[in-house]
């Protein structure tokens, strides 16, 4: 079966921007925690003047990274300090090994915001 | 228990014509010496009685943890504050293999984890403040009898009281704290030890039995003579105001008003600009109306022994604890804890560590005689021990641990 226009395809890929919180929400010691309208739970990092975001479920131990520690441009996850880079989702350290996805973070008008 | 009023009897014997159930004869070296009553002590006693583990304001937000070591219970434990604001307390050992869950750097370990859990090191298991058993890596790799739910940490009883944290590792049912504590509790309870989170701490390990150390400090007999260089003439020899609270003891002691020390310009100073030391004349009004009840002017401090193994000292802006925990027969670890107001000025800062120095010094003078004490009492020379009536605390801890030991 032909789908002539694509339209399956278009939608599936279709990313929708969502905004996670105010600017000043995000303190700068610790990450915090936000769930999306779809439950989905993302972790949103002040990091050296930046902001950053990715998923907040560990790919390891079933923990929220927001729970965790940031540092040198790291999550370290609470369960068992395994770590993500923050800006690429990629595992840094042991036992993590599977990347988190990460967002790119806009800040519009006051609210900081993530396609996905 | 309503506080007793003080007695007014000054003659010798007035402890025991008030106390006459603790006898006045000669009492044996042998529970200090024969580690048979040691085994005793440890399941009558240690493993069986609360015993003061850490302060409230050491676990400050939730995810807090401290692991206390407990050789005399044969154990260690966590004590960690949940989510949820509530403190509770476990064995550190881990269900999987019998690990400690939280490594252990020395007596007293802290830590804190911002998801109010601990993880144990060798494996990965993770353990909630509740106790709960919440992630084990490759779960689906044991066998179906493998019950997750009920494999949490092992809870112990825990308890709280004017911030201070208690357990106890009996399994089965106890006595509540509020009912252990007793007459003790109503004595302190009004006193603001929150107040004073200023001080210094000191700890070491002691070739003696932990009586030996726990009755060094519970009298005031020995003050003009081994504290002739930091106390000299500051203290009565004689205590006042006795009051024995089930297995817990008070009393106050007194300064010597009628011949003062010399004074001495740097002291006189400091005693001025800051109330920091013992040897100040004490003012009343951080003290509840059962200290000093009659405000006599030359009450110095309470010196209290909450049973089985702390004396708790109060005084006007100070409180301070030694605590023997004991780790083998003829051995125990002292910690002796100093606190007072924070300073408010540099010459009442000045004033505090001053008098912080000068507690330091009557505390090594103190602990200097304990290893020679337990070193005489070993070579069987001395089958007894003679105690007079100002020593009263002491003999109500002998009769207090021997009724336990032999219950």
């Amino acid at each position: 079966m032909t789908d002539p226009i694509g339209a399956t395809k278009t939608i599936m890929e279709e990313k929708s921007v969502q905004t996670l919180c105010r600017v000043g929400d995000v303190p700068a010691d610790e990450p915090l925690r936000v769930v999306l309208p779809d439950d989905h739970a993302v972790s949103v990092y002040l990091w050296e003047g930046s902001y950053f975001c990715t998923d907040d479920l560990c790919t390891h131990g079933e923990a929220s990274l927001a729970e965790g520690y940031v540092e040198d441009g790291q999550i370290f996850c609470p369960f068992h300090m395994g770590s993500f880079c923050i800006s690429t989702g990629e595992p840094r350290a042991a036992p993590c090994s599977e990347p988190i996805r990460a967002y790119e973070v806009i800040e519009r008008d006051g609210m900081l915001l993530i396609e996905r | 228990m309503a506080t007793q009023t003080p007695t007014i009897d000054k003659a010798p014997g007035r402890w025991a014509r008030k106390y006459p159930h603790l006898g006045q004869e000669p009492l044996p070296v042998t529970p200090y010496v024969d580690p048979a009553y040691y085994e005793k002590e440890k399941a009558q006693i240690f493993k069986k009685q609360w015993l003061y583990v850490s302060l409230e304001r050491e676990l400050p937000e939730p995810g807090s943890y401290k692991v206390r070591r407990l050789d005399c219970a044969d154990t260690s434990v966590i004590i960690i504050r949940g989510k949820d604001g509530a403190i509770r307390a476990f064995h550190n050992a881990c269900s999987h293999r019998g690990n400690t869950v939280v490594t252990e750097s020395g007596q007293e370990t802290y830590g804190h984890n911002r998801a109010g859990i601990v993880t144990c090191r060798f494996h990965g298991w993770v353990y909630n403040a509740q106790g709960e058993l919440v992630n084990v890596p490759h779960e689906d790799r044991f066998y179906s009898c493998f019950d997750k739910a009920s494999n949490g940490l092992t809870e112990v009883h825990c308890d709280t009281w004017a911030g201070f944290v208690f357990v106890n590792v009996d399994p089965g049912p106890v006595q509540s704290l509020k009912d252990f504590l007793g007459g003790y509790a109503d004595h302190f309870g009004g006193f603001d030890f929150a107040a004073a989170d200023y001080g210094f701490t000191y700890h070491t390990t002691l070739d003696c039995n932990w009586k030996v150390a726990s009755d060094a400090f519970a009298e005031a007999y020995h003050v003009d003579t081994i504290h002739a260089g930091s106390f000299p003439n500051v203290f009565q020899a004689a205590i006042e105001d006795v009051q024995l609270f089930g297995p817990h003891r008070t009393c106050s002691v007194r300064l010597q008003l009628d011949t003062p020390p010399a004074s001495t310009p740097i002291g006189d100073l400091a005693n001025e600009r800051s109330r920091s030391s013992l040897a100040a004349q004490a003012g009343s009004s951080s003290l509840p109306p059962t200290l000093n009840p009659n405000q006599d002017p030359d009450w110095a401090f309470e010196l209290s022994v909450l049973f089985p193994s702390v004396l708790l000292h109060v005084s006007e802006g100070i409180w301070f604890t030694h605590q023997f925990w004991p780790i083998a027969h003829d051995k125990t670890l002292w910690e002796g804890k100093y606190y007072l107001k924070r300073p408010e000025s540099y010459s009442e800062l000045w004033g505090f560590e001053r008098a912080m120095v000068l507690q330091r010094n009557a505390w090594l003078e103190d602990t200097a005689t304990m290893e020679d004490t337990y070193r005489a009492m070993l070579s069987g020379a001395k089958k007894f021990q003679h105690l007079q009536d100002e020593e009263i605390l002491i003999r109500h801890n002998c009769v207090v641990v021997d009724d336990f030991v032999n219950a």
